[in-house]
């Protein structure tokens, strides 16, 4: 077993971001072990992602089928499978998503092999793999060594910066065989249109609102405030858990990891749970009116008030300020 | 319908970073004094869940634990939510195991208890944030799983059809019983304990297994925690001022908007 396998990530036949970042991490590991970089999609149609996922592979795997599409845990889990068995790694890397989160547990567990997941920093010390990943909502760091013939690891996003790193030397595409009917069956997805079509994780751009709103009925002045400076709306767990907004707007640790600009924090307390969603942002706003709100440690500029005064204000005068 | 449900215990994830403290080896969050451990949220989500079912359509829910001895304290909490019957793994050899010792050990305990038409875990513990143990269970079992799970839709004979949540909505997703669902906290609001509940759970026994008792064989971990490092926060945002909260609000506009950002 040797070597590092990296698996990109597809978002409606386009390669995601993320899987660039993959593929940079990847390679630092792979070069720190000096075994051979590979590289992975899983989907339905990969040609044109695989044309952006440059990584300098020795080799990129294309597993493709029909039924790869939409996601399965039990396709996700034999087409990796098909990979791992092609160029038997000594590491896989994953990007640490919804789909991940539940398929890569269960693959460790039918490999029998150790795992750790959502790591913010990973290191070869001699054959060791070590990790880094923050747990206890992002509070504490832990560290810790990966043991296994395959070592799998999924990363957490917007923490390595993308490149663009050179073609592949190579395309293997491997057809996926459907497995057999398993006793897990999608009926179908519902989707509930992001406001404006922006994605979170992709936005520039972000006002999010927290429970300090008070309730579903204010929650026109996020919107307002998000739409006069073109940003994508986002919100703390609270809020969707009470349905205010749909959980695809929520920003965290067991929401989406968001690398915006701008982030603008709006009655939101600044738990560590939502920190760990934030860390990459450039510029963190808060507005809160408690100025010793923990939002006001991560934010580089706070305003303390009540949003319902500060907002308007905001509003009217960045509408003025973009004419 | 019979119904198995995970508990951990969690020191409590409100605990401000500057206030956790860590054991001497470094590898344990201790809750501070007075900050007494807690029932899992996503866990009790899931009890939450159980109840709901069991309301519905009957049968019998066990909780289902392992820690050292002071977990009885979630485990009684649960009984005291509407659990009947609650069970601790408490083999010091076990309890600081890695994803794969645990769920194993979870496992080996459910096939001595006698498998149930659905087990229900938290999507993660929100101290360890790992998200792993429920599939290693499930693979143990070989039970078809879903997570995170956002709504139980519906019940028909043995097949439910519930929600799993994505990144722009949710998946309707059919799964066969027996099986694993690992819930998210969209899903329910968790209930307190009534008074009845509570007089319940002071009389609850609760039995402590041992590896030998679920028949577990020793594991070698895969995943071996080296350290924990607190991550402190100490700086401190420039405030923006004014003479009321609109022009405070103008003036982070023209702070922006000078910063190129808006
Ligand atoms: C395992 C786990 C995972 C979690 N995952 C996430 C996650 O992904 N994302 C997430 O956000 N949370 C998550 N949480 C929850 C997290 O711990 C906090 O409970 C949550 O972030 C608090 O949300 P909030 O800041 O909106 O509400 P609160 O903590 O209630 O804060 C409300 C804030 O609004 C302020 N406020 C009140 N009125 C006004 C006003 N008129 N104007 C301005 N400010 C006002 C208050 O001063 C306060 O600071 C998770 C928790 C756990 C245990
Ligand atoms: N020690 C434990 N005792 C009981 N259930 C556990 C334990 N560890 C994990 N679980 C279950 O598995 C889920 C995921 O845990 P984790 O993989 O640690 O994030 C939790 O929400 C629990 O339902």
């Amino acid at each position: 077993m040797a070597g590092v396998l990296v698996f990109g990530d597809t978002v409606g036949g386009k390669l995601a971001p993320a899987s660039l970042e993959m593929a940079v991490a990847g390679a630092a590991l792979a070069q720190a072990l000096n075994e051979p970089l590979a590289g992975a999609l899983i989907g339905d149609g990969l040609d044109a992602a695989a044309a952006e996922f440059a990584g300098g592979f020795t080799t990129l795997h294309l597993l493709e089928g029909k039924h790869l599409r939409p996601y399965t845990a039990r396709c996700a889990i034999a087409a990796a499978r098909a990979a791992i068995e092609a160029c038997k790694p000594s590491v896989v890397l994953f990007p640490h998503t919804l789909e991940t989160r539940e398929w890569v547990p269960r693959l460790a567990a039918m490999l029998d092999t150790g795992l750790v997941m959502d790591c913010t920093a990973l290191a070869a010390e001699g054959s060791d793999l070590v990790v880094s990943k923050p747990v206890y909502g992002g509070g504490v760091v832990a560290q810790y060594v990966v043991r296994g013939v395959t070592r799998l690891v999924t990363v957490r996003t917007g923490v390595f910066e993308g490149g663009a790193g050179a073609a592949s030397a190579a395309v293997n595409k491997i057809a996926v065989a459907e497995p057999a009917a398993g006793r897990v069956t999608l009926i179908d997805e519902q989707k509930m249109q992001a406001e404006g079509g922006v994605r979170l994780k992709d936005a520039t751009t972000i006002v999010s609102g927290g429970r300090g709103l008070g309730g579903p009925d204010n929650w026109h002045y996020i919107e307002e405030a998000a739409a006069s400076i073109g940003g994508a709306v986002g919100c703390s767990r609270p809020v969707a858990d009470s349905g205010w907004v749909s959980s695809a707007h929520q920003v965290g640790l067991s929401g989406t990891s968001v690398k915006p600009d701008l982030y603008i924090a709006v009655g939101i307390s600044g738990a560590v749970q939502h920190l760990a969603g934030i860390s990459n942002s450039s510029t963190v706003v808060a507005i809160n009116v408690d100025g010793d709100a923990d939002m006001f440690t991560r934010a580089n500029y706070g305003v303390v008030g009540d949003y319902k005064e500060v907002l308007p204000g905001f509003v009217a005068r960045a509408k003025q300020l973009r004419g | 319908m019979n119904i198995i449900v995970t508990v951990k215990q969690v020191a409590d994830p409100n605990i401000p970073p500057a206030h956790i403290q860590l054991d001497p080896d470094g590898k344990r969050i201790i809750s501070p004094f007075g900050v007494p451990p807690v029932m899992n949220g996503y866990d009790a989500n899931a009890l939450e869940e159980a109840i709901r079912l069991k309301e519905a359509h009957g049968g019998k829910i066990t909780v289902l634990g392992l820690g050292d001895d002071t977990s009885r304290e979630s485990l009684k909490m649960a009984v005291a939510m509407g659990a009947d019957t609650a069970i601790l793994i408490n083999d010091p050899d076990l309890v600081n195991g890695d994803s794969a010792t645990i769920g194993r050990a979870l496992a080996a305990a459910i096939k001595k208890i006698g498998m149930p038409d659905l087990v229900l875990c938290g999507r993660q513990a929100s101290d360890t944030d790992g998200g792993q143990v429920l599939h290693w269970l499930a693979e143990a079992l070989d039970l078809p799983t879903v997570a995170p799970v956002t709504k139980i839709e519906a019940v028909a004979g043995n097949e439910l059809t519930v929600h799993r949540l994505i990144e722009d909505g949710y998946q309707r997703i059919k799964v066969e019983l027996p099986a694993l669902l690992g819930v998210s906290s969209e899903i329910n609001e968790a209930r307190h304990p009534s008074v009845r509940g509570t007089m319940a759970a002071g009389r609850a026994m609760i039995a402590g297994w041992k590896a030998a008792d679920i028949g577990l064989a020793p594991q070698t971990p895969k995943v071996e925690l080296r350290e924990l490092q607190i991550q402190l926060r100490t700086t401190k945002a420039e405030l923006i001022e004014g003479a009321s909260g609109a022009e405070k609000g103008a003036a982070l506009a023209n702070k922006l908007h000078e910063l190129g950002l808006i």
